[in-house]
């Protein structure tokens, strides 16, 4: 015989009135925001990664039967880093294939650009940027596949084989030149080696979509147990008429799984619907190819299945201690008790993971493993510690909002827990953030430009020469020899010269420019070359941090919004009849609020200070020092969430008007 | 014995439905009424209208002789936590608090020390058959157990009149005996008028008097001799 289960519960949801659509839609609209949530993160993530790739070909990987020379170099305009790849033909070699983006391998004399440097070309005098390049009177293109973004500036130029570009004193034999300059005799461009600006973007994203994978549980956590009132209902009625609890269970999954995957799969149109938006977000090296966002079928349908099986989860988990002890759950009759050993596994993992990033020296793999661990831990240490706040406030407790706060918290420490931890959780992850802004310090070489030379005698010749140079360029500066064991200079130890100029970021760029054919190998450099390996580490972190922080906010503030109306629902006849009794409506909302805000002081303010903490690890295992103007920002971001929570728990202060005017409260 | 509550021509309309169609009642000190009648014939409209919960279409309720159902909402709701005490069928009692803290709730709502409070509300434990049982909760409590506690919270801030909505049913017979037994005395030995609907008879017995309400219409009102 057919299971009755699908159409009686079909027939059930349709029939279930307004309020069960109502629930039943911010159950599907949580789910869409889950999916969607993760769906971002993920793409950004594994594009990352893919756009990362696609800069590997610059770096030259050595062939045993070279045909060309490849030498990439660096240079800076508007403190913003432009790629040059230098490439000659070997004579008497075979033909070089061409670089990923060009048609053909360049020839001498001709430079190819990225469409963005193309049109900076075009906008900045000559004298600021073109002037570093063979005078051409076109320029060819590089194609989006030789390109990780659209906005990246990348010059491909070609040159005869003695030319210095592609000397062996083109190499990275500078301090400042590991990977920013490199030089090797290829036979392709099949290298591995990810730009500077591209390495750290992968796995700093796939940091945020860790610190996120807890928010969105504990949103789709809540949106299962939307209804949970209605469902018991339903059960003891379907009970009575003689259904068996597997069939309960079956039309509950049915039901919280039909949601689910219609919600999931509305934040999953919603993410492919905003792909091209989604790919005007810049990050990193700028903006995505919108290709770059696309994380793929497998992962598309892994993240829809994975929101709809945690709703699903959360709602059965639910009804089961209703279907398995009715009369229990009804009246609770034993408090919800957690025990110490919750204290012990956290206090172990916690040791566990301090002694693992004591010595640093971790991969980011691990360093994202040691995290979930953590968050694992508190996920089972949250409720410890609510039960245990709840007893004391409990004890001290004089005004009734307080004492109905406490006991609820002792009371069902889970559920108080369920309703904090995402803003708890994402305390956390601004604690990380907020102070991972690693401390560079590269202030000392402001308004420098300096030019390395192979040897003292080339600098002296080359320090004349500037002077000339700058001079005809209309830029005003010192210019000083740099002798080969100053290591504190810009030149850091090589021998070269250093001009100090006058006049701010455009004089900067024209002296680069000017002093581009002084005819060394390497370019002129300026701070922005530098500093940029530890740059481009701190602004990941720092757009990261901003991404995840407005993300974890948000699902937290989606949450906790959800949970609350959630207990409105659940309470809503003990409300009904306190409230008929005469007991102050603003007294049952406020209990509603002190029993969110008491865990919340007390643990999104412990988190927030374990999130500083770890940061602090994460930044010796980097080897760099904390920036305490991130405390500003964590304070802001705090405020702000713990704000916005308030606000969510607000939006259902009339659900409780609603159902407590109700003189004669029913069940649903 | 003087009258404490009283409704005059009292009228009240749910669409096209009369649920009260020109009552009059009245209750005096230490007096029971029993208001009987059946499904939708308007006994809890009543009732309801009788606490200030539900507003009559017309008609008035006058306190100690003076007019409520004008008031305020916030009044009203301050006169049903101070001059009235409510028993329900179940679910009054907050599952999370333990018992004696479910009883001192409305003394601490009326800004009374919490000590003090509960020191007040145990008072009420030996005299409803309580004694032991003030730290358990709801859940850990019989029926009847409950209902005894929810008697001590209506009872607790010494009220004008105790609203029942049918206190005893879901307890078994015996129970359903003892605690209406229980209401009706302590209720009076506290000075306070009880108005109880109900649809057994046998609770109705303990009862002054009995009210028989039907399609919003007194149809017939007897005194009895508690049993």
């Amino acid at each position: 015989m057919r299971s009755p289960v699908l159409s009686l519960t079909w027939h059930l949801a349709r029939s279930s009135g307004r309020r069960g659509l109502q629930s039943q839609l911010l159950a599907a609209g949580a789910a869409a925001a889950g999916a969607f949530v993760l769906l971002v993160m993920l793409a950004a993530g594994l594009g990352s990664g893919a756009r990362a790739d696609r800069t590997a070909w610059r770096t030259p990987e050595p062939a045993r039967h070279a045909t060309a020379v490849q030498a990439l170099a660096t240079t800076y305009v508007r403190h913003e880093p432009v790629t040059v790849v230098n490439l000659a033909r070997l004579p008497d070699r075979r033909a070089t294939p061409p670089p990923p983006g060009l048609s053909a391998f360049p020839k001498q004399g001709e430079v190819y650009v990225s469409p963005a440097l193309a049109e900076l070309l075009h906008k900045l005098p000559a004298g600021q940027l073109a002037d570093r390049f063979p005078k051409v009177t076109t320029y060819g293109t590089i194609g989006a596949a030789g390109l990780a973004s659209p906005d990246e500036l990348v010059a491909v130029v070609g040159r005869s084989p003695g030319d210095p570009a592609v000397s062996r004193a083109a190499g990275d034999s500078g301090m400042y030149d590991m990977y920013q300059a490199a030089r090797a005799e290829v036979s392709g461009f099949q290298g591995s080696k990810q730009s500077l600006f591209t390495y750290t973007d992968q796995s700093t994203a796939l940091l945020g979509v860790a610190l996120l994978v807890m928010p969105v549980a504990v949103l789709a956590a809540a949106a299962g147990r939307l209804g949970a009132a209605r469902r018991e209902a339903r059960l003891a009625a379907l009970r009575l008429a003689g259904a068996t609890p597997r069939q309960i269970i079956g039309m509950t999954a049915a039901e919280a799984a039909a949601v689910g995957a219609a919600g999931a799969l509305a934040g999953a149109a919603l993410y492919a619907a905003l792909l091209p938006a989604l790919a005007e977000i810049p990050y990193g090296v700028g903006s995505w190819y919108t290709g770059q966002l696309w994380v793929g079928l497998p992962w598309f349908a892994a993240v829809v299945l994975a929101v709809t099986a945690l709703i699903t989860v959360s709602a059965v988990s639910m009804l089961r201690q209703v279907a398995t002890s009715p009369l229990g759950v009804a009246q609770q009759a034993d408090p919800r008790r957690t025990r110490v050993i919750r204290l012990v596994v956290f206090v172990a993992v916690a040791l566990y993971v301090f002694s693992q990033s004591q010595g640093g020296g971790l991969s980011t793999r691990q360093v994202v493993g040691l995290l979930l661990l953590f968050y694992g831990a508190f996920w089972l240490f949250g409720p410890w510690v609510v039960d245990r706040l709840g007893r004391i406030a409990g004890r001290f407790a004089r005004r009734p909002a307080t004492l109905l706060a406490a006991r609820r918290l002792s009371d069902d420490p889970r559920g108080a827990w369920r309703t904090v931890s995402g803003l708890v959780l994402a305390g956390f992850a601004a604690g990380f953030f907020a102070v991972s802004m690693v401390g560079t310090d590269g202030s000392h070489f402001r308004d420098q430009v300096a030019v390395v030379t192979s040897n003292a005698a080339e600098a002296r010749h080359a320090t004349a020469e500037a002077r000339t140079l700058l001079r005809e360029a209309g830029v005003t500066a010192t210019v000083t020899t740099m002798k080969e064991d100053d290591y504190d200079s810009l030149t850091g130890g090589s021998p070269g010269l250093v001009a100090r100029v006058l006049g701010g970021s455009e004089r900067i760029d024209a002296a680069v420019t000017a002093l581009a054919p002084l005819g060394t190998s390497r370019m002129p450099y300026t701070q922005d070359y530098a500093t940029a390996g530890d740059r481009s580490a701190v602004d990941r972190f720092a757009e990261v941090s901003t991404a995840t922080l407005a993300l974890s906010f948000l699902v937290a503030t989606a949450s906790a919004g959800l949970t609350a109306a959630a207990g409105v629902l659940d309470r809503r006849r003990v409300y009904g009849l306190l409230r008929l009794a005469g007991t102050p409506l603003k007294v049952l909302d406020r209990a509603r609020v002190r029993e969110t805000v008491l865990p919340l002081v007390v643990l999104a303010g412990g988190t927030t200070a374990i999130g500083v903490c770890a940061s602090y690890r994460l930044n010796k295992v980097f080897g760099a020092s904390l920036d305490l103007t991130g405390a500003l920002q964590l304070a802001a971001c705090t405020a702000l969430g713990a704000l916005a929570m308030f606000a969510a728990i607000g939006c259902s202060r009339p659900l409780l008007r609603r159902v407590t005017a109700d003189p004669a409260p029913t069940a649903d | 014995m003087n009258t404490v509550l009283a409704g005059r021509g009292l009228t009240k309309k749910y669409g096209s439905t009369t649920a009260l169609d020109g009552v009059d009642v009245e209750v005096r000190e230490r007096d029971s009424l029993a208001v009987m009648g059946p499904s939708g014939s308007g006994k809890s409209t009543l009732l309801h209208t009788l606490a200030g919960i539900i507003r009559p279409d017309g008609g008035t309720v006058l306190l100690r002789g003076q007019a409520i159902d004008g008031l305020s909402e916030n009044r009203l709701s301050t006169l049903r936590r101070k001059r009235f005490g409510f028993v329900f069928q179940f679910g009054q009692l907050l599952p999370e608090l333990p018992a004696e803290e479910n009883v001192a709730l409305p003394l601490m709502l009326e800004g009374m020390p919490r000590r003090q409070a509960v020191r007040q509300a145990r008072r009420w434990f030996a005299p409803l058959g309580l004694d032991g049982l003030e730290h358990r909760r709801p859940g850990q409590l019989s029926g009847g157990q409950a209902q005894r506690v929810a008697i001590a919270r209506a009872l607790v801030v010494e009220p004008d009149v105790v609203f029942a909505d049918e206190p005893t049913g879901a307890l078994d017979q015996a129970t359903s005996t003892e605690v209406v037994r229980l209401l009706t005395s302590v209720a009076r030995e506290q000075g306070a008028a009880l108005v109880m609907v109900t649809h057994d008879a046998d609770v109705a017995a303990h009862c002054d008097r009995i009210l028989q309400v039907r399609d919003g219409r007194i149809s017939h009102h007897s005194q009895y001799t508690v049993a």
